[in-house]
């Protein structure tokens, strides 16, 4: 039986299933996937609430990172990969035959398991994105790079290396500087992968404390095999077993008082 | 228990044996393969450094001069058996050189000994390899000696007989109609004709041809004289005249006078050249060079310089070329090899020098033996060397097996006989013994890169796109059909692609030039005209332009291009280029156009370095780590995006690596330069001409060359340069790859 402390801070809970417009972040509806013959996601329909973070949790293989992945079309890439519903931003679906995959991602953030920094100097990781889209002015660039690496908690450890390799930041700074890179194109929502699974504790508190600032501008959707990490950092959480959906509400009430008996058993590690 | 734990021992120290031998078995292959390669480094380093080598002089024997009064002229036979001396009595003495099994003969012994001309008043001697001398008698009468050797096997033995001949069946030649007495004599033969030039006691210089005419009837040769006396006053110091019975050169101090002898004994003066007193000094004697082309001055203050004739506004005229620095004493004579451009000359002081002209060498000068040389002789072999001194005969061994190279002589311009200029030449060979090798290693070593160059040219931009594109665009069920076929390519036999290129390539690119020409423009601009075309398509249309589609929409497209370039071909010649385009480029442009060119090698060596380009490139773009691209796509870049500034990025130390490996065969590639280029080695970035390769002049000339010649070094000699040019290559490539490495690598 693990000991769960439930999110402290003090955030209203929403009514997830009767979200007001303003409230509402993605809607997912009715989303399933398959690879090739097998499928992997079950009719998934649920509201994700802005400037939240919302967490999905379940054991290996049961969808989370292919659902987190749907949001921002990462599926894409995956030749054998169909799907079939909608995921709404702003009422348009982003499955719609004439949705650029490229401006949705710009839209939609991630952040994967591995730290992944690019082959160049920090500093030119954290304006890649700005740079794609033509910023090339460099004081507009050296402020973001500011901005972003304040917002990632990294400015003050970087500042006065910024032309050197990012190969050169240890395993969780490279995370934070991914985030940064992340945040300088100002997503709305940002996707993060199990982000702390390859850090060490220190790095992985850094990081979720940094989660918590995050909100206040974006939304965040976060996949966690860390069932405590879920607890401290997110404001709702999804269970998800087998490629379903089987419990969607806000922390508090899906660790302490879960509605589904799958859910209980997870969360007090039966399974999984 | 303890018996298992006994038996686990066991077990291990099996493996540890396995693991061992599996070391060690390791540790032998790496060290024998660079076994094998110092060992091969080595031995064309072996069969290269005699090349470099300098003259070897070393003493054999002495004896006292056969025979009565001054030494004229000398002279050895083939074997370095027996010398012979013609004295200014008139007298031609044999001797033996060294003591010989079989024979009493002692060095220095008298063999034969027999007076050939009464009183002579003058003596001229052929150039070495005619073996004639002549004496001028009385009445301006010149009789011709031949000394002749025999050779018969007795009991397995080799017995060399000195044996007397006179040409002209031993009758006396007049020479001076006037019966004037000649006070010097030059004399030359050419098989049949013989030309005789001397100067009567009161300076007059006198020609007389004796002009062979073969009798129809009885095969009989009568010789018909033309004399002409030749307008010159005053002392004349030097005579010579040449072996093709062409020209008579002759010399008052520091005057040269050049005059032509017509095929009918008509003489003309062609050219009087004045040889600068202030720059060169006094001329002390005049010799003409192996092969008879360049004449050899002695001066004064121990400089020999080099003349020979080269094409002007005045025709050809002889002109200073270079110049040699044998001491400070004056040079007393300057004595020619038989057959390579070497000479040996003796100062006033007893200085022996040898030079060669061609690679400008300085190969010896010294007092051999510390003696004081009055006269030198050379056997026609090069590798006895025979000088009087003080009353004495010394015999030398001689070794100077390849004083033609010198290292600044293949890297450098070299003046060649008969050339304009100093320029690189590469002819190794001819069918004349008159012949200078021209051992110039620039005009192969430049062929190489040009090969190189332009199969460069055509296969990295092709290799790299089609790596790139199986690599990050292919679908993978595609890329695995694709990928190794690419790769059997390179099992091609080059030899295949040799021919293809020599036999039906170039004669295609020669009647379709426009049109090859069209392709290689217009392919590339339909592709991107087709793709700014798709991008303006509305969204539904282009999301469905993915990935292979793409592809097969756009085969047919090049498809058409090339197929509308070749219709389009012949018309445009017909149009543009007055019907034949590749006379309106020899004759409106003024560029040599060569069936077998620079293209075709560029497209055919092309062909066969894309699959190594292809083959590392592709497996550097593929093995970019997913989470890399992930990365760049998750921040709203477009694949291209990604592409061209993460992937390539991170794939950059092994896509050069593939074209330096792309290189390094190109460099090596000997069958397609060898059969699809003229194999002409000439240095111009024309690409419609040919070249010729390090490689493929190894490949064509070793079988020819003569074991252990100057040729056969230098061949080796050039391998060991390509052998350094791929090492060097790859090294180079190493190091920049290990930095791009360190640079990019991911994690």
């Amino acid at each position: 039986m693990i000991s769960v402390t439930p999110n402290a801070s003090n955030v209203e809970t929403l009514d997830l299933a009767n979200l007001t417009p303003e409230q509402t972040a993605l809607e997912i509806r009715n989303l399933n996937l398959h690879y090739g013959e097998a499928q992997a996601l079950y009719d998934i329909s649920m509201n994700i609430p802005k400037n939240r973070v919302t967490a999905f949790i379940g054991p290996s293989g049961c969808g989370k990172s292919t659902l987190l992945r749907c949001i921002n079309r990462m599926n894409d890439l995956v030749e054998i990969c169909r799907v079939n519903g909608e995921i709404l931003l702003h009422d348009k679906n982003i499955y719609d035959k004439n949705v650029d995959a490229a401006e949705l991602r710009r839209r939609v953030g991630m952040v994967f398991q591995r730290p992944n920094p690019f082959p160049k100097s920090i500093y030119e990781n954290v304006v890649y994105g700005m740079r794609l889209q033509g910023v090339n002015d460099r004081r507009t660039l050296d402020e973001v790079v500011e901005r972003s690496l304040k917002g990632a908690a990294l400015w003050d450890e970087v500042k006065d290396r910024l032309n050197e390799s990012a190969f050169g930041l240890s395993g969780g700074q490279q995370q934070r500087l991914v985030i940064a890179r992340a945040i300088a194109i100002e997503p709305e929502v940002l996707l993060l992968d199990e982000p702390t699974s390859a850090l060490d504790p220190i790095s992985t508190l850094t990081i979720e404390e940094l989660i918590t600032e995050l909100k206040e501008k974006y939304t965040v959707v976060i996949v966690t095999h860390n069932m405590q990490q879920a607890a401290r950092v997110s404001d709702q959480t999804a269970f998800m077993y087998m490629g379903k959906l089987i419990e969607y509400a806000d922390t508090n009430t899906l660790f302490t008082t879960p509605a589904q008996k799958q859910t209980e058993d997870y969360i007090t590690g039966r399974y999984g | 228990m303890a018996a298992s734990q006994r038996a686990e021992l066991g077990a291990s120290n099996v493996r540890l044996i396995k693991d061992k031998a599996a070391r060690w078995g390791v540790t032998l292959g790496g060290g024998l393969v660079l076994i094998a390669l110092l060992l091969i480094f080595f031995y064309l380093l072996y069969v290269v450094e005699p090349i470099f080598r300098g003259v070897d002089i070393e003493h054999q024997q002495s004896f006292s001069v056969p025979g009565q009064g001054q030494t004229v002229a000398m002279g050895m036979e083939e074997q370095s058996e027996i010398g012979f001396r013609f004295s200014d009595a008139g007298e031609l003495s044999f001797f033996a050189l060294k003591q010989k099994p079989g024979t009493d003969w002692q060095p220095g012994q008298l063999l034969l000994s027999e007076q050939v001309a009464e009183q002579p008043t003058a003596f001229a001697a052929t150039q070495p390899q005619n073996k004639r001398y002549a004496y001028a008698v009385a009445d301006g009468q010149a009789r011709v000696i031949e000394p002749k050797f025999r050779t018969k096997f007795t009991d397995g033995r080799r017995l060399t007989t000195p044996v007397v001949d006179f040409a002209n069946d031993g009758d006396l030649v007049q020479v001076d109609p006037q019966q004037r007495t000649l006070v010097k004599l030059a004399y030359e033969y050419d098989g049949e004709s013989q030309l005789f030039a001397g100067v009567t006691a009161d300076d007059q210089v006198i020609v007389n041809f004796l002009q062979a005419n073969r009798s129809f009837l009885t095969g009989e040769v009568e010789l018909k004289s033309k004399f002409t006396e030749l307008p010159i006053n005053g002392a004349v110091d030097d005579l010579v005249v040449t072996p093709d019975l062409r020209q008579v050169l002759v010399r008052q101090a520091n005057r040269f006078y050049v005059y032509d002898v017509s095929r009918t004994g008509k003489v003309t003066e062609r050219q009087l050249l004045n040889i600068d007193r202030r720059r060169f000094g006094e001329v002390t004697t005049m010799q003409l060079l192996a092969g008879a082309s360049s004449i050899m001055f002695g001066h004064a203050n121990g400089l020999i310089t080099q003349w020979f004739e080269v094409s002007g506004e005045n025709g050809r005229q002889y002109q200073y070329i270079r110049e040699f620095k044998a001491g400070n004493s004056a040079i007393k004579d300057i004595v020619a090899e038989y057959f390579r451009r070497t000479f040996y000359s003796i100062s006033e002081s007893g200085e022996v020098g040898v030079f060669h002209t061609t690679s400008e060498a300085e190969l010896y000068l010294s007092h051999v033996d510390d003696l004081h040389a009055e006269q030198v002789v050379i056997d026609p072999r090069a590798n006895t060397l025979l000088m009087q001194s003080e009353g004495e005969l010394h015999t030398f061994n001689l070794e100077n097996e390849h004083p033609e190279v010198t290292w600044s002589g293949i890297w450098q311009e070299v003046w060649y006989e008969g050339y304009p200029e100093p320029q690189y030449v590469w002819q190794s060979t001819s069918g004349s013994d008159d012949f200078e090798p021209k051992f110039s290693l620039v005009p192969i070593s430049f062929g190489t890169i040009k090969a190189a160059a332009y199969a460069m040219l055509f296969a990295v931009p092709i290799g790299l796109a089609a790596a790139v594109y199986t690599a990050y665009f292919m679908s993978p069920s595609v890329r695995k059909v694709v990928k190794p076929t690419v790769e059997i390519m390179e099992a091609l036999p080059t030899v295949i692609l040799g021919f293809l290129a020599g036999l039906w390539l170039a004669p295609i690119i020669e009647n379709y030039l426009p049109g090859i020409v069209a392709t290689i423009i217009l392919v590339p601009l339909a592709i991107v005209l087709f793709a700014a075309l798709s991008s303006v398509l509305p969204k539904v249309w282009r999301n469905r332009f993915t990935d292979g589609r793409a592809a097969l929409i756009l085969l047919p497209i090049v498809g058409f291009v090339g197929w509308f370039s070749f219709e389009l071909s012949p018309w445009v010649e017909t149009v543009l280029f007055d019907g034949n385009v590749r006379q309106y480029i020899t004759n409106e442009l003024g560029i040599t156009f060569d069936q077998r060119n620079s293209l075709v090698v560029g497209i055919a060596m092309g062909f066969a370095v894309i699959p190594t380009i292809f083959s590392i490139a592709e497996d550097a773009v593929f093995s970019v780590p997913k989470h890399l691209s992930n990365g760049s796509l998750a921040l709203g870049a477009t694949t291209w995006q990604t592409l061209t500034k993460v992937v390539l990025l991170t794939a950059s130390p092994g896509i050069f690596s593939a074209v330096m490996m792309g290189l390094g065969r190109a460099v090596g590639e000997t069958m397609i330069v060898l059969m699809a280029t003229g194999n002409t080695p000439i240095m111009d970035w024309n690409i419609f001409e040919g070249m010729r390769t390090l490689s493929a002049n190894i490949a064509v000339e070793m079988p020819e060359s003569e074991v252990g010649s100057s040729h056969y070094r230098i061949l080796f000699l050039a391998a060991f340069v390509l052998f350094v040019f791929t090492f060097v290559f790859n090294t180079l490539a190493e190091l920049v790859r290990q930095r791009l490495r360190e640079k990019y690598s991911s994690m």
